[in-house]
């Protein structure tokens, strides 16, 4: 499920059967042009990506708004305030908590945020509707739903 | 093709109109009444549309995975979105092509998606089963058989439309 209107309304009567929130984490940049280019690929990727995952889990996940923060900034005041969305969510009593990302720099952060940080291995550029970039995806999601099955 | 041209036509014709009108506040005001007005006439059929999803010769007994891509167009955009079909032949020589949407809270179901249970669907949510014809086995989450889509054999060729429900069938 995910933050629309309709899955909102069924989440609500069926919590106890979605017990999985996804995160995605998501940089962003406002300037540099070549970083620009680089960092809106990898979110568009991040975004497709949850998405496909939400569709083979719709049941039992609940993909959350993208959270997205300054590539520049401070890791650690940003762990505190993602932090403060972990702690928001527990209070529909999930189970698992995962964070998709393609930074790597979010994995020693781990253990302060209550949740697994699964860590993407990104594709640098390309085409978002290109052959290759779907067949990347499409692998990449097998693994990730493997991954997300062996914690259920 | 002929959808491209409606698209395009369809595009041009309210910039015509809210050129005509002009001014974005007006327009903001008025489309929703053009689209009521104008809709039923100039959407293209999409969701009654059948497409060519693979050729009946592939087929065989066992269910196989076929995906293919439609436009979808809701109120606000149109995009590409990927569609799945579980598709064999039965018994009698028909085919049977079933959405993989769990009929509990819509996760995906594969053919033999779990070792312990051959010859079903399963899906790995909350362990909705249904048999090979996309009836759900009784006692689980699911409370429906597995949508069944719209289809056509044209010139040897599958063509899959719209699941349909069979919610209380
Ligand atoms: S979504 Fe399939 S059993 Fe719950």
């Amino acid at each position: 499920m995910q933050w629309s209107k309709k899955d909102m309304e069924q989440y609500i009567g069926a919590k106890e059967y979605v017990d999985t929130v996804l995160i995605p984490l998501m940089p962003v940049v406002l300037a540099g042009n070549e970083e620009l280019v680089k960092q809106a690929f990898q979110g568009e990727l991040l975004n497709r990506f949850s998405q496909e995952v939400e569709v083979q889990f719709k049941g039992r996940i609940y993909l959350s708004p993208i959270y997205t923060y300054l590539a520049s900034a401070n890791k650690i005041s940003e762990a505190e305030r993602l932090k403060t969305w972990v702690d928001g969510i527990k209070e529909n009593e999930p189970k698992h908590i995962f964070f998709f990302t393609f930074d790597p720099q979010w994995k020693k952060h781990e253990k302060n945020l209550d949740g697994t940080i699964i860590w993407i291995p990104a594709i640098q550029t390309g085409d978002i509707h290109s052959q290759e970039t779907k067949d990347l995806l499409k692998q990449q999601t097998s693994q990730l739903t493997e991954l997300i099955l062996s914690y259920w | 093709m002929s959808e491209k041209k409606q698209q395009v036509s369809r595009r041009q014709f309210l910039n015509y109109t809210l050129t005509g009108v002009g001014g974005f506040m007006a327009a903001g005001m008025l489309t929703p009444m053009i689209r009521m007005a104008v809709d039923p006439v100039l959407q293209p059929k999409k969701s009654g549309d059948l497409v060519a999803v693979v050729e009946v010769d592939k087929l065989t007994t066992e269910p196989q995975r076929f995906d293919w891509e439609i436009d979808q167009v809701d109120a606000w955009y149109e995009s590409k979105v990927t569609k799945t079909a579980w598709v064999f032949i039965q018994e009698d020589d028909s085919i049977l092509a079933l959405s993989p949407i769990c009929t509990h809270l819509g996760c995906t179901v594969s053919w033999e998606g779990n070792e312990e249970y051959p010859n079903q669907y399963y899906c790995p949510c909350h362990g909705g089963r249904y048999y090979k014809n996309g009836v759900n086995v009784p006692g689980l989450p699911p409370p429906a058989p597995l949508a069944v889509y719209d289809q056509d054999v044209k010139d040897g060729t599958l063509y899959l439309g719209k699941a349909i429900s069979r919610k209380g069938a």
